[in-house]
């Protein structure tokens, strides 16, 4: 099928099997790596991308799911080269150790606070708790998080 | 972007250099490797805990259009024999199948779907045989033996004192059986890799791993092939805690590698393979005996393990011959005697995981000691404190504790914090249906590989043409941050900002040997050799300095980002200019260091052939805060502190980082990860079912360091990665205990064991 | 290759059941695509994707009836002013279901016809005596939740026909509402035993009507009126709710499986009654 959505911005155009799982889409036709399939099955996050502004399981969406839509992956969201708040604070406080769950748990965040700007540590864990970190045990994660949030809040940039 | 040009002192909790790229979604994991023109490699396993292979049907798979070809043993030339010491696990099952996953044919294919259905196709033909899931099962005489060596893959002996008899000069006894299961790596980057062979026959792979320049040896002697043909390269890990050490796919990939024609071969193992195939944590079965005076004083300990290595060894016996050495504790105890047997079942392969034989003993032996602390009434923080090991004692292997020695000061620093302090008056705070309990847990790591073989590494340093030092990193980053630890210590000592520093990830064929990424030794061990390579580079700096500036002699000289300067005179050299100057050859500095070996190796375990002993430890003392449910038996871990001393701390969010992520890890291990099996069979291969912790399921933790300094490390320092799992089980089991007077002895804790055991009433058997 | 389609009316679906006969509907994915993945279903010739169908995504009010659309996601449900007012149990069962991300894909149509025995919409769509409104070849009709379940992933669900909304008269009689999922961990996780529960409490604290219901100890969701008469003029006390903890045990199947035993939620079915007595403060 011919595949018409947004994707990080700007409108694409794709041949596509419409049952394509869209991770794959988007790592292997889009050469979007940064999206990663850690379980396949809905579990761990992993595969987590911005649609229309939720973040959803990319391993668990088809292709033709896409169609109109707006998508928005980890390569998408820093703008002109800057970095979202979120990403900015991952890195301050230590929230990236081996990285793989750090692209769906960004946008898991992001999505987060455009919903709840103010979130507290406890709704911040339980906001992020589709998404498995093996490596931080999620305590700076939430620490960026909370700091991003107040950034954010303050009228920085996004 | 300001991270780059922060200053790298060390001490600074300066943050990662690698968290930019992967932030963005930018960095490259083997993972994300696809080249064109790539075919899929995959094989097709036994699902059959135990048989000989009789056949295997690939005619069908193999007349699949899009399939290049189907392999079996037969077409492995070599050995067909991988692993890392022991080598005793077929690349491809030959006349036996010992595990469920062991692999049976390989297939090579266009793609991912055309893989899948060709996989379908291949029917082994495999006579069951009689199979065999525990040790105790494994070690029965008319048990059927899995190798031709039978079911052992070592016994083994650590003793000093006279145990046996010390027993009798003890004042209170206590006696216990604790069991604990399986567990999985769960890293979120699946084994997996790519690999091409070259025209003129190298083999050239990118794959997720833990030890590229081993990988060649292990790959080279099971296929027949020349190591130094073989180029392994290693970005970062998605994760590794272990099980990413030793060959996963590289002997499959590589065989494949030799069938594609030229052609970038893929294997990835999804989830469920990951499950079936990958390496585990040892399940081990414990019997403790501990004694003590009066006064507190330890006097006597003995012990008898019983590790689960399943189908083969891999580290089997370098795993147990850790957990024996820690079997007593951080404690002095005269009177000791460890007995282990490592044995074979029908089991999935274990090998090293984080904590690496030791998180089991720890569960047992700081179990002991709380009920050695109850019946002799004595505080549990007190009776460790008395028996806890200082520098120049002996420790339960009987190796004097020559180096830094931290655990009487992480003991101390935990008994003045609120969270131990405030214990009693927390503890009657409990809420309706909640019962609360505060436990402990004093806990250590060696570092490093021990005795039997060279815990070094080669770091090279290298001025570019365009004036920046490049670092080439012999050791893989599976997320613990050593590489960013690297560029912090180069920084710090050539006085360069980031931006400066360029790290060259391992190459087999442009960074030096340095060995694995494990046994907490990379930090430690590459560190001092990069240490070594800065100063000689500095050095040489200085000089080639000195010529340009016309100096009549190297004094008054200092290094400032991109430059040189004469203080006295305020001229400058830079970098640039420096290296236009200097032939290729000479803008290299290379640095080496082995580490430290114990040089009192006491006369027992002899039957270890490397690691024994160890001479360098990593300490903490953890607490843990609980809240049982009494309607449904759920622990939540509401508080959790470790302290812990890895020497001087170069980097403190860096040590924090493990700190949190062993802990983390620690309590899945604590609370809800086991492997279930029937009859070798994995009943939960899957997140589904594997029960990993959420954010909502770890506490805050709060880590402080208790900083000794280790005299022989870089900048004072000793790796930390693995020393934080070994604490939660023992500190959440003794809280527990603390909560409901009640022992639990079986790990994980889950609600049904903590339900049953208030219930049925005090400490029950292991059944 | 499987054809994947997306109506976006109902007569668009329609006419596409009609001509593409083996053709499985979902909505959000996250458990036919799961299955199909690990091989528990089989991978149809056709797939149909309901999530744009905009008469199956939208919660609305007919006097004492709240109807929620199938394709409403639990994300959706829970952010309805609708829903918030007038089915907090219902509302507490799906605040702990799966994560935000299964939340934001998931449907409580979806939910409601994967019938697993430990489905979360389900105790409190139980206790709120639930009616579906099926939409079939010839037209619409309506039955009763619990008629609707027969077993584990069994419905009545008859050949092209969907579950067009769920319908459910706002419980006017009742002052409590309470729901607990006991899983093997606090984040997405399926429920071991679950309790959904609506009283009516007298100002002086004892019960004067109950609805209860059990997820996960049966084949499907567990009610009893014989546990229910058991409450109805006791005082809310752990005392009277441990007396009716002791019978539920009797009303039960739970089976042993990799999430937890029989015994266990044998035990603690019971035991979630207890609970109910520290809701209302009052734990003796």
């Amino acid at each position: 099928m011919k595949l018409r959505f947004v994707l990080n911005g700007e409108s694409v155009e794709i041949e596509v099997r419409p049952d394509r799982r869209v991770v794959d889409l988007l790592r292997e036709d889009c050469g979007l790596t940064g999206t990663k399939e850690c379980c396949g099955s809905g579990e761990c996050g992993g595969c987590t991308i911005l649609v229309d502004g939720d973040c959803r399981l990319s391993c668990l969406m088809l292709a033709a799911q896409l169609h109109g839509r707006d998508v928005v992956t980890i390569e998408g969201l820093s703008r002109n080269g800057r970095l979202h708040a979120v990403q900015e604070a991952f890195i301050e406080h230590g929230a990236v150790q081996c990285g793989f769950c750090t692209p769906g748990m960004v946008l898991a965040a992001v999505s987060l606070l455009a919903r709840q700007p103010r979130p507290s540590r406890e709704q911040i864990r339980e906001g992020l708790s589709g998404n498995i970190c093996r490596c931080t045990g999620y305590v700076k994660i939430v620490d960026a998080v909370e700091a991003a949030a107040l950034k954010l809040a303050n009228g920085d940039r996004r | 972007m300001t991270l780059r040009h922060r200053t790298l002192e060390i001490g600074c909790p300066v943050p990662r250099v690698d968290a930019a790229a992967k932030v963005t979604g930018e960095e490259k994991y083997a993972i994300d490797h696809t080249p064109g023109n790539m075919l899929w490699a995959g094989v097709r396993r036994a699902g059959v805990p135990h048989g000989r292979l009789r056949t295997v049907h690939v005619e069908e798979a193999r007349a699949l259009p899009g399939v290049l070809c189907v392999l079996t043993a037969a077409d492995v030339p070599g050995t067909n024999r991988q692993g890392i010491i022991h080598k005793d696990q077929p690349v491809l099952a030959g006349d036996r199948v010992r595990h469920c996953g062991d692999p049976v044919a390989l297939v090579l294919a266009e793609d991912r779907e055309t893989l899948a259905k060709a996989l379908a196709l291949v029917v082994p033909d495999i006579e069951p045989l009689p199979s065999v899931h525990s040790p105790e099962e494994a070690l029965r005489p008319d048990a059927p033996a899995i190798h031709d060596s039978g079911n052992v893959l070592l016994q083994a002996v650590i003793e000093k004192g006279d145990a046996s008899s010390a027993f009798g000069e003890c004042d209170a006894v206590v006696e216990e059986t604790f069991a604990v299961p399986f567990q999985e790596h769960a890293f979120l980057e699946t084994q997996n890799g790519i690999a091409h062979r070259e025209a003129d026959g190298k083999l050239v792979m990118t794959v997720s791993t833990q030890a590229p320049f081993r990988d060649r040896f292990e790959i080279a002697q099971a296929l027949g092939l020349d190591p130094l043909s073989i180029r392994i390269i290693s970005p970062y890990l998605g994760g590794g805690f272990g099980g990413k050490d030793g060959a996963t796919v590289q002997c499959l990939l590589a065989l494949a590698a030799m069938h594609a024609g030229g052609r970038p071969v893929r294997m990835t193992w999804e989830r469920e393979e990951s499950f079936i195939a990958g390496y585990k944590r040892h399940a081990v079965k414990m019997h403790y005996r501990v004694g003590a005076k009066r006064d507190g004083t330890l006097h006597a300990l003995e012990c008898d393990l019983y590790y689960d290595t399943g189908a083969y060894a891999h580290l089997g016996a370098e795993v147990m011959e850790l957990g024996m050495e820690h079997a007593g504790g951080p404690y002095r105890i005269p009177n000791v005697r460890v007995k282990g047997w490592c044995v074979y079942t029908n089991n999935p392969i274990a090998g090293a995981m984080r904590g690496f034989g030791v998180c089991q003993t720890t569960f047992a032996v700081e179990s002991v000691m709380d009920m050695l602390a109850a019946k002799l009434t004595l505080e549990p923080l007190e009776f460790r404190r008395k028996n806890a090991l200082r520098r120049g004692d002996e420790n339960c292997a009987g190796v004097t504790m020559v180096h830094s020695t931290g655990i009487g000061a992480c003991l101390e620093t935990l008994g003045r914090h609120p969270l131990w302090l405030e214990r009693r008056d927390w503890r009657r705070a409990a809420p309706p249906f909640k019962r609360r309990g505060v436990g402990l847990a004093a806990v250590f790591n060696a570092m490093g590989y021990g005795r039997g073989l060279p815990d070094s590494a080669i770091a090279r340093l290298e001025l570019t043409l365009d004036g920046r030092i490049r670092i080439y990193c012999g050791v893989s980053d599976m997320g613990q941050g050593n590489s960013a630890a690297f560029v912090q210590i180069a920084g710090g000592i050539l006085c360069q900002d980031a931006s400066r520093l360029e790290l060259i990830l391992p190459d087999t064929d442009r960074t030096h040997p340095s060995g694995s990424s494990s046994a907490g030794r990379t930090t430690y061990t590459f560190g001092n050799a990069l240490v070594q390579a800065c100063n000689a580079l500095k050095e040489k700096l200085f000089h080639r300095a000195a010529l340009v500036l016309m100096l009549d002699e190297e004094k008054g000289l200092a290094l400032l980002p991109g430059r040189v300067r004469h203080l006295p005179s305020g001229r400058e050299a830079s970098f640039e200019l420096l290296a236009r100057m200097l032939p290729e050859a000479d803008r290299a500095s290379v640095g080496q260091f082995i580490m430290p070996v114990a040089h009192d190796v006491p006369d027992t375990g002899k039957e270890f052939v490397i690691g024994f002993p160890h001479v360098f430890f990593a300490y903490a003392a953890h607490l843990a805060r609980v809240e049982v449910d009494e309607l449904t038996g759920k622990i939540e871990v509401t508080e959790y502190l470790a302290v812990t001393d890895g020497g001087k701390v170069i980097n403190p969010q860096g040590f924090e980082q493990q700190v949190h992520g062993s802990v983390a890890q620690g309590l899945g291990y604590a609370l809800t990860e086991q492997l279930l099996l029937d009859r070798g069979a994995i009943l939960n291969a899957g997140f589904a079912d594997y029960i990993l912790p959420t954010a909502l399921d770890v506490p805050e933790i709060i880590s402080v360091a208790a900083e000794t300094f280790e005299h022989t490390g870089p900048f004072g320092m000793k790796g930390i990665g693995e020393v934080g799992t070994n604490g939660p089980l023992p500190a959440v089991a003794n809280a527990v205990n603390d909560a409901l007077g009640r022992r639990l002895t079986r790990s994980p804790l889950t609600a049904s064991r903590v339900l049953r055991a208030m219930e049925e009433g005090p400490a029950q058997p292991v059944t | 290759m499987t054809n994947v389609l997306i109506p976006e009316s109902m007569e668009e679906l329609r006419r596409i059941l009609e001509t593409h006969p083996g053709a499985r509907v979902y909505a959000g994915g996250t458990d036919l695509l799961v299955k199909m993945r690990s091989g528990l279903e089989a991978v149809p010739p056709c797939l149909v994707c309901l999530e744009r169908i905009a008469e199956l995504g939208a919660v609305s009010e007919y006097g004492e009836v709240v109807r929620i659309g199938a394709c409403v996601t639990h994300t959706r449900l829970l952010a309805d002013p609708v829903v918030t007012e007038h089915l907090p149990v219902l509302v507490r069962a799906v605040g702990v279901l799966g994560s935000r991300l299964i939340r934001n894909m998931g449907t409580i149509g979806g939910n409601v016809c994967t019938a697993s025995p430990a489905g979360d919409t389900l105790p409190p769509l139980y206790v709120l005596d639930t009616e579906l409104e099926l939409c079939g070849r010839t037209g619409s009709r309506i039955v009763a939740l619990r008629d609707f379940i027969r077993g584990p992933g069994q419905t009545v669900l008859g050949e092209n026909e969907i579950l067009a909304a769920v319908r459910i008269r706002k419980p006017r009689m009742f002052n409590l509402f309470h729901y607990e999922k006991v899983g093997q961990r606090k984040g997405l996780c399926c429920s071991a035993v679950s309790l959904a529960a609506m009283l009516r409490v007298s100002s002086g604290g004892v019960v004067e009507d109950a609805a209860l219901a059990w997820g996960s100890v049966g084949p499907t969701v567990v009610r009893s009126r014989e546990i229910e008469r058991m409450l109805i003029g006791k005082e809310l006390t752990a005392e009277r709710m441990r007396e009716a903890a002791a019978e539920v045990g009797k009303i039960i199947s739970p089976i042993s499986d990799v999430r937890a035993d029989a015994a266990y939620r044998r035990a603690v079915a019971g035991n979630l009654l207890l609970r109910l007595a520290a809701r209302d403060g009052s734990s003796r």
